[in-house]
C-alpha cells in the first residue's frame, strides 16, 4: 500500500503559505503529497514545516504576478471561515503556476473545484453585504454599520465603501468578530474592538428610517405576497441589522 | 402634505414598473461628492412581493392629464394624487444613499401639464443631483413621449439609464387603448437615443473626457395579454429592438386587471407563465443566438406553455442531436437544453485541460436531468435507449413534473409616461 507524503504546519495563514512555499520548492510532483494542520498528539506522522513570514508573503506575490485571478480566488478562499481543504489550495497553487489565470476553468479538477467554489461563496456574501449593509447616523454625524457575516469580509467591504462613501466618516463593525473599520478623512483602518458602548443616534435619524421603512412595505404588490422567494433572496440571517425588518 | 404621505402615494404609484436593474454602468466616485455605480449592479433588499429593490423607485407625479384604459394612474381614476418638488426627491435619495439603503434614483411621472413640462421638472431634479450634489449613483429616468429632443439629450448626459415604454405591441393596440399616445412619439426618441448613444461610444473612444450618453442603455416595458398580439409579434418587434434600436433590455409585464375598462379582456388570472415563457425566448434573442422566427413561426405562432422555448426548440428539432461536448463550439453548446451560458463556457475552459467526462458534467453544473438526452461525451450516449423526440418529451414530463415552477419575474403594468 502507497500512503501519500504528509506535511503538517501550525494552523495560522502563514504557515500554511510557508509550508505551501516549501512543498512546491522541494517535492516534484505537489499533487501527490498532503498538507494538514498539525494536532497537539505526540505521535502524528507528517514532517512539520515551520512558518516563515517572509516565505508566505514571498509566495503570494509571486502567484500575483503570475495568475492576478488566481491570487484574488485565493484572497476570497482564505476570507471563509472554514477547515481543511489544505492540500486542495496546495494543488491549486501548483496549477496556478503551471497555467497561469486559466486555472480557474480547470472546474473537472477536484482540488480547483474546492477553492473556486469556496472564493465563489465569500463572493457571493461579499456582494450581497454591499447591498443589505445598513449605516445609522450618529449625533456626531459620523454613519455606523453593524454586521454579522459568515465570512471574514470586513476588508474587501470597507473598500467598496471608501470610494463609494468617500466624503462620509463611517464605521463598519463585524459584531461577532469584534472586528471594525473606520473611514475618517481620507484613512482607512482596521482595529479589534474589546468593548462597544452603543452611541446616540443623531436627531433626525428615526425619521429618515421611517421613510425607508413606508417606501418598502408600499413598494410591494400587496397581492403578490411570496415570502419564500423573499427569503430566499435575502436570507434571515441578515434580517437582524435590516433597518426595513424592525420589529418584524 | 408631508413627505411621508408623499412618499406613500409615489412610491405606491411606482410599484408596478418592471425594471430595477442597476447595472451596465461604471461612474467612478468623486472625492468630495458621494457614490459611485457598480457594473454588475447591486441589489439592497427584496420586498415582501420577493422583488429585487435596487433603486428608490418613484413618480414625481401622479397627477395625469392621460386616461390610458390600464393604467392605475388614469385621469378618470379616483385616486388620492400628489407631487413631489425636486428639492424632497434630492434629499430623499442622499438620506437613503448615505445609509446605504440604494443603489440609486428611478424616477418616473404620469403627465402633468404636457410632456414638456414633465420632462423639465424631472430632467431638473437629475440635475441638481447630478451638478450641485455631486451624486455618482445610479439614475434611471423615464423619457415622456412627445417631449423635446433637447430635454430627451440632457435626460441622456445626466442618466444612466434612459426609457421610453413602448406599452403595447401594436400601433392599433395603443390607439385603443392609449389613445393619447402615438407610436411615432415613443419610436422617436429610441431612435434620437440609440444614435446619442452610438455617438458617445465613438467620441468616447477617441477621448475619455467626451461626455457620457446614458452609458448603461436604453430600456423599454410593454404590456402582454392586455391586447391580442400573438408571441411572434411580441418576440419580432423586441429582435427588431435589438437589433435595430440596440436596446439593453425590453421588459414583459404580464396584464393585471387595475380599472374595470370594457375595452380590456376579462381574464381569469394575469398571465403570468406566458410572461414568463416571453422572458425565456427574450434571452435566447440575446444571449443564445436564436432568431424569433426559429424560436415561433406562423404556423406555431404562440409559445409551449409545458415547455421552455429551447426544449420545445430541441423538440422539434432531433437531426441537430446529440451534440458531442468534448468537440462542439460555444454557439452549438448553447443550444443543448440544460446547458446555459455559464456552463458552455465552463465546458470550453474545462476541455482544454483534459476530455470532459459524465462526472464532469456534473461538476461544471450541467443540468444533466434534461441534457443527457441530447449530449455525448467522446462519443458516449448517455441515454441509448430513450432517443425519439416522443420519448424524450415523456421523459422530460415526467422529470419536469416533479419540480417546482421557477419563482417567477413578477411585473405588472401601470406604465406611466
Amino acid at each position: 500500500m502507497i500512503t501519500m507524503k504528509r506535511y503538517l504546519y501550525d494552523g495560522t495563514a502563514d504557515g500554511l503559505f510557508s509550508a505551501i512555499s516549501w512543498i512546491l520548492a522541494e517535492e516534484s510532483e505537489p499533487e501527490k503529497v498532503m498538507l494538514v494542520e498539525r494536532e497537539q498528539t505526540l505521535f502524528e506522522e507528517g514532517l512539520f514545516i515551520n512558518t516563515d513570514t517572509l516565505q508566505a508573503e514571498a509566495l503570494f506575490s509571486r502567484l500575483r504576478s503570475r495568475a492576478p485571478d488566481a491570487a484574488y480566488t485565493i484572497y476570497m478562499f482564505m476570507l471563509a471561515t472554514h477547515s481543511g481543504m489544505e492540500s486542495s489550495l496546495l494543488h491549486y497553487f501548483a496549477l496556478a503556476f503551471t497555467h497561469g489565470d486559466k486555472v480557474n476553468g480547470y472546474l473537472t479538477h477536484q482540488s480547483v473545484r474546492d477553492i473556486v467554489s469556496i472564493a465563489k461563496k465569500v463572493g457571493r456574501e461579499l456582494h450581497r453585504m454591499k447591498g443589505l449593509l445598513r449605516f445609522e447616523k450618529l449625533q456626531d454625524g459620523a454613519y455606523l454599520a453593524k454586521m454579522e457575516p459568515d465570512n471574514n469580509i470586513i476588508q474587501p467591504l470597507a473598500n467598496h465603501f471608501r470610494t463609494r462613501l468617500a466624503a462620509q466618516h463611517w464605521f463598519l463593525y463585524d459584531v461577532k468578530r469584534r472586528v471594525a473599520a473606520r473611514w475618517s478623512n481620507g484613512v482607512l483602518q482596521f482595529g479589534t474592538i474589546e468593548q462597544v458602548t452603543t452611541p446616540a443616534l443623531s436627531e433626525d435619524e428615526k425619521k429618515v428610517q421611517a421613510l425607508w421603512q413606508t417606501f418598502f412595505k408600499t413598494i410591494a404588490i400587496a397581492d403578490r405576497k411570496n415570502p419564500r422567494l423573499q427569503k430566499s433572496n435575502m436570507p434571515m440571517k441578515y434580517w437582524k441589522y435590516l433597518t426595513e425588518k424592525q420589529g418584524e | 402634505m408631508d413627505i411621508q404621505a408623499k412618499l406613500q402615494i409615489l412610491s405606491g404609484a411606482a410599484r408596478y414598473d418592471a425594471s430595477c436593474a442597476s447595472s451596465g454602468s461604471k461612474r467612478e466616485a468623486s472625492s468630495s461628492g458621494i457614490g459611485n455605480t457598480s457594473q454588475s449592479g447591486i441589489c439592497h433588499s427584496w420586498s415582501d412581493d420577493g422583488r429585487c429593490i435596487s433603486l428608490l423607485k418613484i413618480l414625481l407625479s401622479n397627477d395625469c392629464r392621460y386616461d390610458c384604459a390600464y393604467c392605475v394612474n388614469r385621469l378618470s381614476h379616483d385616486i388620492p394624487r400628489a407631487s413631489f418638488t425636486a428639492r424632497e426627491v434630492v434629499d430623499l435619495t442622499l438620506d437613503f444613499y448615505r445609509r446605504n439603503y440604494i443603489e440609486g434614483l428611478f424616477l418616473s411621472s404620469a403627465v402633468m401639464q404636457s410632456p414638456d413640462v414633465t420632462m423639465e421638472r424631472m430632467v431638473r431634479v437629475v440635475e441638481a443631483l447630478r451638478s450641485e450634489e455631486q451624486f455618482g449613483g445610479y439614475i434611471h429616468l423615464k423619457i415622456i413621449p412627445g417631449c423635446s429632443s433637447e430635454l430627451v439629450r440632457k435626460a441622456g448626459l445626466y442618466a444612466d439609464r434612459i426609457s421610453v415604454n413602448i406599452e403595447l405591441p401594436s400601433q392599433v393596440s395603443l390607439q385603443r387603448l392609449a389613445p393619447q399616445k402615438s407610436k411615432a412619439a415613443i419610436l422617436e426618441p429610441m431612435k434620437l437615443i440609440g444614435q446619442q448613444i452610438n455617438t458617445s461610444l465613438v467620441e468616447r473612444s477617441a477621448s475619455r473626457k467626451a461626455p457620457r450618453f446614458a452609458p448603461a442603455g436604453q430600456s423599454t416595458q410593454m404590456i402582454i395579454g392586455a391586447s391580442p398580439e400573438t408571441d411572434l409579434q411580441i418576440l419580432r418587434l423586441s429582435q427588431g429592438l435589438y437589433k435595430k434600436m440596440q436596446l439593453k433590455r425590453v421588459y414583459y409585464s404580464a396584464y393585471m386587471p387595475v380599472t374595470n375598462d370594457n375595452r380590456l379582456p376579462v381574464l381569469a388570472a394575469p398571465p403570468l407563465l406566458r410572461e414568463h415563457r416571453l422572458y425565456q425566448a427574450d434571452w435566447l434573442l440575446r444571449f443564445y443566438g436564436f432568431s424569433a422566427q426559429e424560436i415561433l413561426s406562423d404556423d406555431l405562432p404562440n409559445l409551449d406553455e409545458t415547455f421552455d422555448p429551447k426544449t420545445a426548440w430541441a423538440l422539434r428539432h432531433p437531426e441537430f442531436y446529440p451534440v458531442e461536448i468534448n468537440r462542439a463550439d460555444y454557439n452549438t453548446l448553447l443550444r443543448v437544453p440544460g446547458i446555459g451560458v455559464t456552463s458552455a463556457k465552463r465546458i470550453i475552459a474545462a476541455r482544454r485541460f483534459s476530455a470532459i467526462t459524465p462526472e464532469g458534467m456534473k461538476k461544471i453544473g450541467v443540468v444533466m436531468k434534461r441534457a443527457k438526452y441530447f449530449i455525448t461525451t467522446s462519443g458516449r450516449r448517455f441515454e441509448q435507449s430513450i432517443r425519439t423526440p416522443e420519448r424524450i418529451r415523456q421523459q422530460l414530463l415526467l422529470v419536469e413534473s416533479n419540480v417546482v415552477e421557477p419563482p417567477r419575474q413578477l411585473v405588472f403594468p401601470g406604465l406611466y409616461a
